[in-house]
């Protein structure tokens, strides 16, 4: 899509900025601004959303994404169709660890079926959900690029390949 | 000359014949012999109104409303009726009902001006406007002719079970 | 560009001329080669994503999109090929496979971009088979309704959005099947423009809802007209079926609308079909009116008309046509009195010895485009004049700066460069700083300039082109002459071009056919002026003949109007609405055709004279304004009043007024101005006029009084005063001028400066009021 974004789109530029997140966020945002021209600043869009939501306990709430609009003086609606466009930006709270379990060809036929299965048996969530002490969250991706380890899953900064029931108990046993 | 002559004999000889029949009553007999044979075999006729003719399935007759099963109005104000009616004989007006669906507020067929040519039950993509089997029915005063949306829908629900009945029957060949 | 600029291309074995950097869907426009689209619009940015417009080009590997193709020399092009028809045919079958088939209770069936192609290039049958998704709707407000399943993902309503209404607030989330046009976060869209997206949608997915189900494409006549609730007088085409106007949409005319209109044109029909149109002819009998007939209603009106003579005091609405302007001049003149006038909201007139012959925008509407720096005096450019507002925008666009002085910190779809936010009674003094900057006479004012005032100067002075533009709440302050005045020393100072901006659709037409209490036809001065608007609702004719005005409402001074009303021996009122006072006080109410029921013509601030035909008969029994004055005319044996038709008003118009053009050159200074308004720190009103409430059709139509731009009834001051008067949001305030009071809810609202009280004229509960503009007390209930 080719809308103009003028840097001017938003009318009234957001005076307060410091009333916005806290100065080390700000701090942070203000790092990925400095890389694009004065006037796009907007451009560091989804770098504010990533340090945004993981400041915020790994989610974006939609008083966040305002904030996000505020501090890059661009229109909100246009911080919500990045934030929808990209499925690594969560809309609802996940749980401390985020388990990303690929279930795309590969690690299909590796059996990542049996993984899921013995996770949704464990932790008593589907795809989705969160475990009600709030430890854990389960979310379906498509190919991470592992394919070498598969079946696969993230969970955090993390990959985990060649999984087995065993090994993903021993995993999750060792996360707190 | 020989040939002129033949003429005239064989036209003397019709009028000989012509004569000899008019005198003996010839063609009166004739006439009353295929009255007596019609006498004896079997009547055609109906006694209409006691005995009545079979209707077809297709017949395009008063026209009526119908509802779906559950009571709910099938007209959606589409007005293809109305734009597909030759003889401009259909007014509908229409806004969003209450619960936001849309619905006719007026819908009238004027039988004066409708020729029955059953283009508006052809148009209808719901099945809403129907031409029943019904072709009895008269106006006692001027306007009563105008077919309101309340006297269409009375008359649809009054012979629902044949109406369905009919548009199953056509279903394969619709 | 020059001729030698030029290329040719070949277009289905057509040679076309075209120059380089045009795409190639323009040049096939031009030449009527149809090519299907549905995501390009000639006004909006190239998107290209709906893929529809496919060509071959030869040499090219693969089709190419015609809207973001540019030409090139020597291009040879396919349009109807093999290879472009499967590919226009497979992205049709794509397009429809999500989309419903509920075309006979959709509204856009029978005018669907999406049928027609559907149907042009489409295939019989879809070899989908699988289930279509569905969306859910978002309510995004009163004027539109929407059926998200039906989307395409064309996005021209979010360019409309980012470019033209300058807000976005659609937006298209989610990706791949999910993608969704809507708002995210529900809420009624803002933009006083936002009724283009349901004209852009190409399908039934954004539709008027104000028209939802009423009516079909095919069963409604296009008559053409012109809109009156500005004085851009945009053209319209109005959607008629059965005698009733159903709808109205934009007439393209690049010189005027482009191919928008404003809200308030296309649903401000909605008060044709109001309870409140007086349908009958009106006499008082007994202290209460009752129908009558026209002809006794008629004659009642002359024999009040000519028993007043030079006592006939005759207020004017500025939306009146030309022809009623002009008859209603000759009628009042012709029976001895001068006191007229079509500017009701004006409160100053000290300086109508220098007025302007014929007001305009200084500027031709396209030329607004290419300002460098614009100046803003008392004007909420956005919501007064929404589509001079977007001419101005594509200045900012281009690079232009707006600047404002204004009362209220109103906000725009534009930043402003330099913004001066202060109480009416600093006006004078903040636009005098910017002359003073210039070395230009202030009218009198000495102040001494500040950074801001000597920046706006500054930008002015150095811009190519510039304006300087007075808007509504300019010519409605009380020291409109002294503002004017000024302006013009600024203008001149700095090369710019003065726009004056005063509200009514026909402000140009009635300084042409003198509508003024100083000015015949053609701009000639009256010798002995009569009365202006105020002093006749000073109580100063016996005798009032209302056209077309909401005496409530329409006026500077409702207080003034009442006890004119109140005071008058006979009032006779030409309306097309009732109203309350109306019924109190009027003795005669003739019933007067509205919007669409009668011919004439507006002259708009460009001074284009544009003529219209009515489209639908009156109501009830109420008659054209042209030939109710005509009849009124010849009853009081005034001369002059045989026409037969408004062509003929029109031409004796045209004799009479020629060789005016619109001309904003003021006349010798009036030298006594001094500032009306005190800089005392009492509590004062800003009382400019809001969107919807600018005349009676808008106040009375639903749709447009439902939206979030609609003036809440309520009167807005800033928090900070709340707080020192111990106020909090939704309090029952109790607001006192000169006499009068009336409560109303308080709002918090931090855009009005300290110590004002923001309650606009023709709001709900301004009746019970005073002056628009001056003190006024504020205490809780």
């Amino acid at each position: 899509m080719s809308i103009r974004n003028e840097p001017m789109v938003r009318v009234k530029k957001f005076a307060d900025k410091s009333s916005l997140f806290t100065a080390e966020i700000r701090a942070e945002i203000d790092r990925w601004i400095a890389k694009y021209p004065d006037e796009w600043k907007q451009s560091a869009v989804m770098a504010a959303l990533r340090i945004v939501q993981d400041a915020n306990g790994g989610s974006l709430s939609q008083e966040a994404m305002d904030q996000v609009a505020d501090y890059l003086d661009m229109p909100p609606i246009a911080v919500y169709e990045v934030a929808t466009f990209y499925s690594m930006y969560e809309l609802k709270p996940v749980g401390r660890h985020k388990i990303c379990l690929c279930t795309n060809v590969s690690c299909m036929i590796n059996g990542s079926d049996d993984i899921l299965a013995h996770l949704q048996k464990r932790l008593g969530i589907g795809f989705g959900e969160v475990t009600e002490d709030g430890r854990f969250s389960l979310k379906e991706v498509e190919c991470l690029g592992a394919c070498g380890g598969a079946p696969m899953m993230q969970i955090g900064p993390r990959y985990f390949e060649n999984l087995t029931p065993e090994l993903v108990d021993s995993i999750l046993d060792g996360l707190e | 000359m020989s040939l002129g002559g033949s003429i005239e004999r064989v036209d003397m000889m019709k009028s000989m014949i012509n004569y000899f029949r008019s005198l003996f009553l010839f063609e009166l007999l004739r006439g009353l012999g295929l009255t007596g044979r019609y006498l004896f075999a079997t009547k055609v006729t109906l006694n209409y109104p006691e005995e009545k003719a079979p209707v077809s399935p297709r017949f395009r007759g008063l026209h009526a409303l119908r509802r779906y099963p559950n009571g709910e109005e099938r007209c959606i104000a589409c007005k293809l009726c109305e734009a597909v009616c030759p003889a401009l004989a259909i007014t509908i007006e229409a806004e969003p009902r209450d619960d936001g669906s849309r619905r006719t507020t007026r819908y009238d067929i004027d039988l004066f001006k409708c020729i029955f040519c059953g283009f508006c039950e052809e148009s209808c993509p719901v099945d809403s406007i129907v031409e029943t089997r019904v072709y009895e029915y008269h106006f006692e005063n001027r306007g009563e002719q105008i077919m309101t949306k309340q006297k269409l829908l009375e008359i649809g629900d009054k012979y629902e079970t044949q109406l369905a009945a009919d548009r199953a029957a056509q279903a394969a060949v619709r | 560009m020059s001729d030698d600029a030029k290329i040719t291309i070949e277009v289905d074995g057509q040679q076309l001329e075209a120059t380089p950097g045009q795409m190639l869907i323009e040049i096939t426009d031009a030449a009527g080669i149809t090519v299907p689209r549905f995501c390009y619009h000639k006004k909006l940015t190239v998107a290209a994503n709906c893929r529809m417009c496919l060509v071959e080009v030869e040499k090219a590997p693969k089709p190419l999109p015609a809207c973001a193709t540019p030409v090139t020399d020597g291009m040879k092009v396919h349009t109807r090929s093999p290879l472009a028809r499967e590919a226009q045919k497979g992205t049709m079958e794509f397009l429809l496979i999500n989309h419903p088939l509920d075309c006979p209770i959709c509204d856009q069936g029978g005018e669907c971009e999406l049928q027609d192609v559907a149907v042009g290039y489409g295939s019989d049958v879809s070899r989908y088979h699988e289930r279509k998704r569905v969306v859910r709707d978002e309510d995004i407000g009163p004027l539109i309704a929407t059926e998200m399943t039906r989307c395409i993902h064309c996005t021209r309503c979010v360019r409309f959005g980012g470019e033209i209404a300058g807000l976005r607030e659609l937006g298209a989330t989610g990706r791949g099947e999910h993608m969704r046009i809507g708002v995210y976060v529900e809420h009624a869209v803002s933009s006083e423009l936002s009724g283009n997206i349901i004209d852009l949608c190409p399908v039934g997915a954004l539709t008027s809802r104000p028209f939802q189900y009423r009516a079909r494409a095919w069963e409604l006549s296009q008559r053409d007209s012109v809109a009156l609730h500005d004085g851009v007088g945009a053209n319209v085409h109005v959607h008629v079926r059965r005698n009733q106007i159903l709808r109205v949409v934009p007439r393209e005319n690049e010189a005027v609308n482009e191919t928008w209109i404003a809200d308030r044109e296309r649903f401000s029909y909605q008060a044709l079909q109001s309870e409140e149109r007086i349908v009958q002819p009106l006499l008082r009998e007994n202290g209460a009116l009752r129908e009558a007939a026209w002809e006794e209603a008629l004659a009642g009106a002359a024999e009040a008309l000519q028993a007043a003579g030079s006592g006939l005091g005759t207020l004017v609405s500025p939306n009146a046509t030309l022809e009623e302007m002009f008859l209603s001049q000759r009628l009042s003149r012709g029976l001895g009195s001068s006191h007229i006038d079509h500017r009701l909201r004006q409160s100053d007139f000290r300086g109508d010895a220098e007025d302007a012959p014929m007001p305009w925008t200084g500027s031709r509407f396209a030329e607004l485009s290419s300002n460098q720096a614009t100046l803003l005096v008392g004007s909420w450019l956005r919501k007064d004049q929404p589509l001079l507002n977007h001419r101005l925008r594509q200045s900012v666009l281009a690079g232009g700066a707006v600047m404002a002085i204004n009362p209220v910190d109103y906000d725009f779809n534009y930043p402003l460069v330099e913004s001066v936010v202060t109480r009416p009674s600093e006006m004078v003094s903040a636009l005098a700083g910017v002359a003073a900057a210039l070395g230009a006479d202030a009218a009198g004012v000495t102040v001494e300039p500040d950074a801001t005032q000597r920046a706006m100067a500054q930008r002015l002075k150095s811009a190519g082109q510039g304006g300087i533009l007075l808007g509504v709440a300019a010519h409605l302050h009380p020291d409109f002459s002294l503002l004017r005045r000024i302006a013009a020393n600024i203008a001149e100072a700095t090369g710019c071009n003065l726009g004056l901006l005063p509200p009514g659709a026909n402000v140009a037409g009635a300084h042409l056919v003198g509508v003024l209490p100083h000015r015949y036809p053609g701009g000639r001065p009256v010798e002995q002026a009569g009365l202006d608007a105020m002093t006749i609702l000073a109580g100063n004719c016996k005798t009032l003949l209302l056209f077309d005005v909401d005496p409530e409402f329409d006026v500077a001074n409702p207080a003034l109007m009442k006890q004119a009303l109140a005071g008058a021996d006979k009032v006779v009122a030409i309306s097309s609405f009732d109203s309350p006072w109306l019924r109190e006080h009027a003795d005669i109410v003739l019933p007067l055709a509205a919007f669409g029921e009668t011919s004439g013509t507006l002259v708009n601030l460009q001074g284009d004279w544009q003529s219209f035909c009515g489209v639908v008969e009156p109501k009830g029994e109420a008659r054209p304004g042209w030939k109710i004055l005509r009849v009124l005319g010849n009853l009081t044996g005034v001369s002059g009043f045989d026409f037969l038709s408004t062509e003929e008003v029109i031409n004796e118009i045209r004799l009479e007024a020629a060789g005016m053009t619109p001309d904003n050159r003021l006349g010798t200074p009036v030298s006594t101005l001094k500032p009306e308004l005190s800089e005392s720190d009492e509590l004062q009103r800003v009382g400019s006029v809001a969107i919807y409430d600018v005349d009676a059709m808008t106040r009375r139509s639903p749709a447009l009084q439902a939206t979030p731009d609609a003036w809440t009834p309520g009167a807005r001051v800033h928090s900070s005063l709340a707080e020192r008067l111990g106020l909090v949001a939704g309090d029952e305030v109790r607001l006192s001028q000169a006499g009068c009071s009336a409560s109303l809810p308080l709002q918090l609202d931090d855009r009005v400066p300290d110590k004002c009280v923001w309650l606009p004229m023709g709001s709900p509960g301004s009746e019970n009021l005073a002056a628009g503009f001056g003190p006024i007390s504020l205490e809780k209930c």
